[in-house]
C-alpha cells in the first residue's frame, strides 16, 4: 500500500492528484470544525460581499457565508460523488463478469440491454430515475449509480473475458466450482485493477453530475449547502456578485481534475507492464 | 582471418529500482564465416540479451559494463544509431522464435520482403517484388507469387516462418541471429525449417548464432556449441566434444536432463486384463456457437471440428501417451473430458456413462483432474498458494477444517516444496515451482485419472526432468492413471505405456510403447518420428 503510494506520487500526474483528493477528504472530514461561521447563518446586513476580511470568499443573498457553505457542502457533494460512483461500479462489475463468465447466449443478452440502456445519456438517465423515484439526496445517488452500471459493465467485461480464458478460471471450472465462486473469487479479484482506475476518473463525472442534477433542482433541495445546488442558485444573483457562482464551480472543477488525476496516475501505477 | 561476429569480455547489467542485476558477464564468442555457434541455456540466462547487444536493441535500463561487439572487426558498439540502423537487416539480421508475432498483420508478407530489399539494397519497389519472390522460391515455399500477396493470417505458422527467414536472407547479410526459430512451430514443421536452414547455410556461407533451450535441435544444426548458465559462458567447444565429454557440471546436468527414448523411467505395464478406468465412445467436438442471428437469417453455420469419433480407453495406472502436431485435437480432448468442451458420444468412467457436463457429478470431479500448460496461467495471481491448495480439499470435503493445514502441507511436501510456500503468491515462485503446485492442486484429491496437458513444454529442461520424475514418483505411490498429453515424442517413449497418435481430430494409432519402438505402421506416425532430433550426444 505504502509502496503503492510512492510509485504514484512519482508521476506528476499523480502527486497532483493525490494531494488535491487528500485534500478534498480532509475538508469533507474537518470541514465543520474548520468553518468560521454557520453554513446557514443569516447575516442579512452584510449581503453580496465580495472576498473580504470577515467572509473571505463573500456572502450570498442572504449574508451567509460561502467558505463556510463549501466546507459544510464538501460531505454531501464529494461523499455523495464517491458513494454513487462505488454502487454504480459494484454493479457494473458484478454484471460485466458474470456476463463475460457466462458467455453465449446470456452475455448476448446482458450486453445488447447494456447496450440499449447505454444509447441514453446518463445524464438524461439519471433524470428520469429521479423523476420516478421522486426528488431527494438518496434518490439522485442512486439515479448516478444506476446510470453509470451499464458503461462499467462494459469496461468489466472486456477485461473479464481475457480473464475467462486463463486456465485458473478453466481449472475452477473443471474442479467442478460454482458459477458463483468462479465470479466473485476468480474473475473479480483479477479485474479489479482496471475498474479502480475506471471508477476514479468516474468519481469526477458524478461530481459534476450531481452538480447538474442539483442545478436543476432535482438532487439536493435548499437550503443544503451542496455546491452544485450553490451554483444553481447563484445563478439569479449573479450580477450582484460572481463571487456566489465562481467558487463553487471552482471547487467543482478542482474536485473533478483531483479524481480525473489520481485515476490517470493509479492507471500507471496499477498497470505491471509500465 | 578476423571472425565475422566477435564478442570479447561483454558485460551486461540491467538497472532495476534498488540494485543491478547481472544479466551478461565476461561473454567471449567468435563465429567465422560459415560457421554455426549454437548457444544453448534455459530461461533467464542471458541468451535474448546477448542476441538484442549484438543488435544494438537493448532496453533503457540495460547498462554496458565493459566489452567489445565486432562485427568483421568494427566495433559496433562505437557507431551512431543511423550507422546501427544501416547495419541492421543489412549485415546483421534475425529471425524470431514466434512467426505469428514477428510479422506485421496488416501488410502483405510481399510487401514486409519487398521494403527490407528496398531499404538496404536500393531497388525500385519493382525489382524488389521480383526479387522478393525469388527469395521465397528459394526458402521452399510452393506458390511465391501467390504467398507475396498473402497477409500473415492467410499463411500457416512454417510459411510464416519461411518468409521471415527469407527475410533475414535478403540482404545477403553476413551474421544472422536465429532466436529459438523452431520453438513456436510442430515437430514436423519444425524439422521442415531445419532442413532449410542448413541448406541455407551451406548456400551463403553466413556467420549463424543459433539460440535455443533445446540441446537436441543444436547438436544438429551447429558446428559449435556454447552454454550459457546465469549470464556466465559455461563451456564452448565443438558439438560433439560438449555432448560426448562435458566439462562443465552444468553441462553435465543439462545434458543428463534430456529426455532419452532408451532410459525409462515408467514401470511396467499396467495390468491389461483390467476393466477399463475411463472409456471413450465416439467423441466428437465441434467448436463454433450457434449464433441466434444466423439461424434466423437462414444462414448455415460453419463449424470447426476439435474432435471425430475418438474412441479410447485407459486403464487404471496406466500412463497413456496422446501426441500430434498442434491442432490436431490433443487439448480439445483433454478439456472436453473435464466439461470445459461440449462433446457428443460417451464417456464411461468408473462404470458411470457420462453424456455431458450435467452428468459430471462432484466424484467424477474428484476422480479426474487436470494439469494445464502455461504454469503462469494456471494459478490465480491473486491468491496464495495455501488458499489455492485449500479450494480442493474444501470442495471435495477432504478433511475437517482443522487437519486442512497438515494435509496442504502434505501436498506440499510431496511435491517437494517446503511447507512456507503456503504463504506465497504464484508471482513469487518460479516455473517449475508454479507447475508443481498445480500439480499438487489435480492430487488434492486423491483422483483415478490426472489430465496433464502439455504440462512440461513451457519449462527449462532441468525442470522439466524434475517434474516428469516427480510425476512418474506420484505414479507408483498412488496407482493413478495419466493422460500425457505431449508433443515431445522423446518423453512419451520414456515414460507411457501407450501411445495414441493424433492427426487432426482424429486418432490415428494406438499402439504399445514397444509397438512404437518396433516401428509403427500408420504414415503419419512414422512421419512424426522421423521429424523429432535425436537426443544429443
Amino acid at each position: 500500500m505504502i509502496e503503492l503510494f510512492r510509485r504514484l506520487a512519482r508521476s506528476p500526474q499523480g502527486a497532483i492528484g493525490v494531494a488535491i483528493v487528500t485534500l478534498a477528504l480532509m475538508i469533507v472530514v474537518l470541514g465543520p470544525l474548520l468553518a468560521p461561521h454557520s453554513p446557514e447563518g443569516l447575516y442579512p446586513l452584510l449581503r453580496y460581499k465580495g472576498p473580504g476580511a470577515g467572509h473571505w470568499f463573500g456572502t450570498d443573498q442572504y449574508g451567509r457565508d460561502i467558505l463556510s457553505r463549501l466546507l459544510y457542502g464538501a460531505r454531501a457533494t464529494v461523499v455523495m460523488a464517491f458513494l454513487a460512483t462505488a454502487l454504480g461500479t459494484t454493479a457494473g462489475a458484478v454484471i460485466g463478469t458474470t456476463s463475460a463468465f457466462l458467455g453465449g447466449r446470456a452475455d448476448e443478452a446482458i450486453m445488447r440491454t447494456i447496450d440499449a440502456i447505454m444509447s441514453v445519456p446518463s445524464l438524461l438517465f439519471a433524470l428520469l430515475i429521479v423523476n420516478l423515484l421522486g426528488k431527494s439526496s438518496l434518490n439522485a445517488l442512486i439515479a448516478v449509480g444506476i446510470a453509470f452500471t451499464p458503461s462499467m459493465a462494459r469496461v468489466t467485461r472486456s477485461v473479464a473475458l481475457a480473464v475467462r480464458q486463463q486456465d485458473y478460471v478453466n481449472a475452477a471450472v473443471a474442479r467442478g466450482e460454482s458459477s458463483a465462486y468462479v465470479v466473485v473469487r476468480e474473475m473479480l479479484p483479477n479485474v479489479v485493477a482496471p475498474i479502480i482506475v475506471e471508477m476514479t476518473i468516474r468519481v469526477s463525472f458524478a461530481v459534476m453530475l450531481f452538480a447538474t442534477l442539483s442545478f436543476l433542482g432535482l438532487g439536493a433541495q435548499p437550503p443544503a449547502p451542496e455546491w452544485g445546488l450553490m451554483v444553481s442558485e447563484g445563478r439569479r444573483f449573479m450580477h450582484l456578485n460572481a463571487w456566489m457562482i465562481i467558487w463553487p464551480s471552482l471547487a467543482i472543477a478542482t474536485v473533478a481534475i483531483g479524481f480525473n488525476l489520481l485515476g490517470d496516475g493509479l492507471r500507471d501505477v496499477l498497470n505491471p507492464r509500465t | 582471418m578476423t571472425p565475422v561476429l566477435e564478442i570479447r569480455s561483454y558485460t551486461l547489467d540491467y538497472a532495476l529500482p534498488k540494485d543491478r542485476f547481472r544479466a551478461l558477464e565476461a561473454i567471449d564468442l567468435a563465429i567465422d564465416r560459415g560457421q554455426v555457434l549454437g548457444l544453448v541455456g534455459e530461461s533467464g540466462s542471458g541468451k535474448t540479451s546477448l542476441a538484442w547487444a549484438i543488435m544494438r536493441h537493448l532496453p533503457a535500463n540495460a547498462r554496458e559494463i565493459s566489452g567489445e561487439i565486432r562485427l568483421a572487426g568494427e566495433d559496433l558498439r562505437t557507431k551512431t544509431p543511423a550507422e546501427i540502423a544501416a547495419i541492421r537487416g543489412r549485415r546483421i539480421s534475425m529471425v524470431f522464435q514466434d512467426p505469428s508475432t514477428s510479422l506485421n498483420p496488416t501488410l502483405p508478407l510481399g510487401e514486409q520482403l519487398a521494403e527490407v530489399l528496398v531499404r538496404h539494397r536500393g531497388l525500385t519497389p519493382k525489382q524488389a517484388w521480383t526479387e522478393g519472390e525469388a527469395m521465397l522460391d528459394r526458402v521452399g515455399l510452393a506458390r511465391p507469387a501467390d504467398m507475396m500477396h498473402r497477409y500473415p493470417h492467410e499463411a500457416s505458422g512454417g510459411e510464416k516462418q519461411r518468409v521471415v527467414i527469407a527475410t533475414a536472407f535478403a540482404c545477403q547479410p553476413e551474421c544472422i541471429i536465429f532466436d529459438e526459430p523452431t520453438t513456436a512451430l510442430d515437430v514436423i514443421t519444425a524439422r521442415q525449417i531445419l532442413d532449410l536452414f542448413a541448406n541455407l547455410q551451406r548456400e551463403t556461407a553466413v556467420a549463424s548464432l543459433y539460440i535455443s533451450h533445446d540441446l537436441a535441435v543444436v547438436a544438429s544444426v551447429a558446428d559449435r556449441v556454447a552454454v550459457i548458465h546465469r549470464g556466465r559462458l559455461v563451456e564452448e567447444g565443438v558439438i560433439a566434444e560438449v555432448f560426448s565429454a562435458p566439462r562443465d557440471e552444468y553441462t553435465k546436468r543439462l545434458i543428463a536432463a534430456v529426455p532419452r527414448p532408451d532410459r525409462r523411467l515408467a514401470g511396467a505395464h499396467a495390468v491389461p486384463s483390467a476393466a477399463p478406468l475411463i472409456e471413450m465412445r465416439g467423441i466428437s467436438v465441434e467448436y463454433g456457437r450457434p449464433s441466434l442471428i444466423a439461424d434466423l437469417l437462414g444462414r448455415s453455420r460453419r463449424r470447426v471440428t476439435g474432435n471425430r469419433e475418438v474412441n479410447l480407453s485407459i486403464l487404471p495406472g496406466e500412463i497413456m501417451g496422446v501426441v500430434g502436431e498442434s491442432g490436431s485435437g490433443k487439448s480439445t480432448l483433454a478439456r472436453a473430458l473435464v466439461g470445459l468442451n461440449r462433446y457428443d458420444g460417451e464417456v464411461v468412467f468408473a462404470g458411470h456413462r457420462i453424456v455431458g457436463v450435467a452428468d459430471m457429478d462432484r466424484r467424477y470431479r474428484r476422480d479426474v483432474q487436470i494439469v494445464f500448460q502455461h504454469p503462469d496461467s494456471s494459478l490465480n495471481p491473486r491468491q496464495r498458494v495455501g488458499e489455492i491448495l485449500s479450494r480442493p480439499l474444501r470442495l471435495y470435503g477432504e478433511g475437517g477444517a482443522p487437519g486442512r493445514d497438515t494435509l496442504i502441507a502434505e501436498l506440499l511436501a510431496q511435491v517437494r516444496l517446503s511447507a512456507d510456500f503456503v504463504r506465497r503468491y504464484p508471482h513469487q515462485l518460479s516455473g517449475g515451482e508454479k507447475q508443481r503446485v498445480a500439480i499438487a492442486r489435480a492430487f488434492a484429491s486423491r483422483p483415478k485419472l490426472v489430465i496433464c496437458d502439455e504440462i512440461t513444454s513451457s519449462l527449462d529442461v532441468s525442470v522439466q526432468a524434475a517434474v516428469v520424475e516427480l510425476l512418474i514418483d506420484l505414479q507408483r505411490r498412488y496407482g493413478t492413471a495419466y493422460m500425457f498429453i505431449t508433443h515431445d515424442l522423446n518423453l512419451v517413449r520414456q515414460i507411457a505405456h501407450r501411445v495414441a497418435v493424433m492427426y487432426r481430430g482424429e486418432l490415428v494409432e494406438l499402439l504399445t510403447i514397444d509397438e512404437l519402438s518396433a516401428g509403427p505402421r500408420h504414415p503419419y506416425t512414422r512421419s512424426l518420428i522421423d521429424a523429432v532430433p535425436a537426443p544429443a550426444g
